[in-house]
């Protein structure tokens, strides 16, 4: 009798909790939300604290032991379930850039994907200002072309680009002997990388910047040509500066998606050299192919390369997400 | 002084006969006008290329590409009879050569299938729990919503040596706890085909649920919430909602985002090449960069399959949706 109460009391909340529950199911499915919350929070960031417990691991305690330390509490031994660092040396951090001329790669990065979006958001602009504000035959059918092209895949398009750019024989018509003209050696520059990405992401682009330049009212651009601006100024001083949120979601994109490519970042740049224009990508595997056993360098270098994306996701979060459901769905 | 003025007046005389050619074309001509960088680039790097490289696909070039003979479908028939296995690299095969599990991911066309598949599978019901999750009101939405982007962002070279520092048999934690559970060999894990094809595919669906998300959010989002507020006053439990009027109108956003993510899916290779290696986990484009230099009519025949695979999937999404694809 006497434990039977003692029971009821010691499952006291517990079944408080449940019995409120009951009655109220609300409280279950908050319940339920905040674990599935905290699921997802823990599976999508717990990689990036393993880079860091890596990172700031001393090379010498890497391979010492296990990353589970063995906890003792009140008698009972485990094994911990989340990794800690084996020591603590923020050094990882300088070093990368001393074995590895890893800011090299990262300034050769950006420059390639300004480089992209700047092409891109030009000749997208174009575009979309067709697409988005003329009538004309043939418009859906052009629109259809664009989309399909887009989702055929790199490997479909690398064997003869790369023997372009390897400049060693001219371009000839496809099933002709004809030649045209034979082409610059554009591998390991940066020419060799920017035509693919361009031509790869301008469509995702195109469809952002329709949609946004065709929602502007026509009389703004009847205005502005009865002002007396031409056509491509309406584009460009009108239309273009009234869809700011739309060109930065453009922008946004490509240069997100130049600064994760790997296909043709890893294949145009023959050599991973960072004086041959070779992006992160050479420069994060230089350390796996280098410094076999420095796993604290191969992560630190991996927590800078991903500083600028984690900095543009939070910064512009808004525009990601209006640019990637309002372009993907469209394509 | 002279000359200068003169080359200046010109300069801008054909600027401004350029100008008011511009001005005076039709609407079509225009438009056309405007297109032309679009299908200069996309000629060039596009469609050029694919052509291209069907040409490639239909001769036998020598080894040092000195020359080429015309053999036909030859490259495609010795590809699915098995013919051209030897020149793939470390004994993978086009087709499987049996159909055990071993053989079936060994198989270039069977593991990009089955990587397509299990990833976008996993993907969508992941990315539907977090769609579910962000359409709520919730205090800090904003920075959990960020939080789950962020892999979406991550380039895919860091995505691969996080998976590979996390299974690796000399740091990584993940692979004595996973492999005593039988899923994983316990060594050499990322060289063992099943095991790193199963940890390729855990990279991709931690990286790419996010993009899931956000589609299956934005269908979310454009449900009429009055839609709720009749059920709520018809008794209508939160499960029942979900059964009765969320999924049944986000259905056709998931069904385009499933095909729309197949097809991405199924270019994978930077995330092999960095975690494990082609020889290991060979995908159709692993195959078409590791034979493309010394093989060059079997690599353009396997390319172009891949291109006709994605190819006849997107026809196929563009004929079921039609004018709305666009």
């Amino acid at each position: 009798m006497a434990t039977t109460t003692e029971d009821q009391s010691s499952d006291g909340p517990l079944q408080r909790w449940t019995q409120s529950a009951i009655k109220n199911p609300e409280k279950v499915y908050r319940a339920l939300f905040y674990a599935a919350m905290i699921f997802f929070l823990v599976t999508t960031l717990f990689p990036f604290y393993w880079l860091v417990v890596l990172a700031v691991t001393p090379e010498g305690n890497l391979l010492a032991g296990s990353f589970l330390p063995t906890v003792n509490l009140f008698g009972v031994s485990g094994t911990f379930p989340l990794p800690v660092p084996k020591g603590f040396n923020p050094g990882a951090f300088i070093n990368v850039f001393q074995e590895v001329p890893f800011h090299l790669y990262m300034l050769n990065s950006f420059a390639l994907a300004i480089t992209t979006t700047v092409i891109v958001l030009f000749v997208a602009s174009l575009a979309g200002y067709v697409f988005g504000r003329l009538r004309f035959p043939g418009r859906a059918l052009l629109m259809l072309a664009i989309l399909a092209i887009s989702y055929f895949p790199p490997a479909a398009f690398v064997i003869p680009l790369f023997q372009a750019f390897a400049g060693n024989a001219p371009i000839t018509i496809p099933f002709t002997n004809i030649p045209l003209f034979t082409p610059p050696r554009l591998l390991n520059t940066p020419g060799s990388m920017v035509l693919p990405f361009s031509a790869l992401f301008m469509p995702l682009s195109i469809f952002i910047l329709t949609t946004f330049y065709g929602q502007i009212p026509d009389g703004l651009e009847d205005a502005a040509r009865v002002e007396g601006t031409t056509r491509l100024g309406a584009l460009f001083r009108v239309i273009m500066p009234l869809s700011a949120p739309g060109v930065a979601t453009a922008s946004v994109l490509t240069f997100i998606a130049v600064y994760n490519e790997y296909f043709f970042s890893s294949i145009m740049a023959t050599s991973p050299e960072a004086t041959k224009w070779s992006p992160i990508v050479g420069g994060i595997l230089s350390y796996q192919t280098q410094y076999t056993t420095q796993y604290n360098l191969m992560a630190a270098a991996s927590i800078i390369g991903v500083l600028p994306v984690v900095i543009l996701v939070v910064v512009a979060q808004e525009r990601i997400v209006s640019g990637l459901t309002s372009g993907a769905l469209k394509e | 002084m002279s000359t200068d003025t003169g080359r200046e007046s010109r300069r801008s005389g054909a600027l401004v006969d350029a100008m008011r050619w511009m001005e005076n074309l039709s609407d079509t001509q225009y438009a056309y006008l405007l297109l032309l960088p679009v299908f200069v680039l996309l000629g060039v790097v596009a469609l050029y290329p694919l052509l291209r490289t069907f040409e490639l696909s239909l001769y036998a070039t020598s080894l040092d590409f000195s020359s080429r003979s015309f053999v036909g479908l030859g490259n495609y028939v010795g590809l699915f009879t098995g013919e051209k296995n030897q020149f793939l690299p470390g004994g993978t095969t086009f087709l499987p050569s049996n159909l055990s599990l071993r053989a079936l991911l060994n198989s270039a066309l069977v593991v990009t299938i089955i990587f397509a598949v299990v990833s976008v599978l996993f993907e969508t019901l992941i990315g539907l729990g977090q769609a579910l999750i962000l359409d709520q009101d919730f205090y800090g939405r904003r920075w959990v919503r960020a939080a789950i982007i962020i892999p979406w962002a991550v380039p895919i070279v860091i995505q691969g040596m996080i998976f590979f520092l996390m299974f690796n048999s000399n740091v990584g934690f993940l692979t004595p706890p996973l492999a005593d559970l039988g899923l994983l060999a316990p060594t050499n894990t990322l060289n063992d085909t099943p095991s790193a094809t199963f940890i390729i595919i855990v990279a991709d669906i931690w990286k790419t649920s996010a993009f899931m998300a956000l589609l299956i959010l934005a269908g979310l989002q454009s449900i009429d919430r009055g839609l709720y507020d009749v059920a709520k006053v018809a008794g209508a439990t939160k499960w029942q909602q979900f059964k009765l009027i969320t999924f049944p109108l986000i259905l056709p956003t998931i069904g385009v985002a499933v095909l729309f993510r197949s097809v991405q899916a199924m270019r994978v290779f930077g995330i092999i090449d960095t975690v494990s290696s082609c020889t290991v986990v060979p995908s159709l484009s692993c195959m078409v960069v590791a034979t493309f230099t010394t093989r060059e009519g079997t690599s353009a025949a396997i390319a172009f399959v891949t291109a006709a695979i994605i190819g006849s999937v997107v026809m196929g999404l563009i004929l079921w949706q039609g004018e709305d694809a666009i």
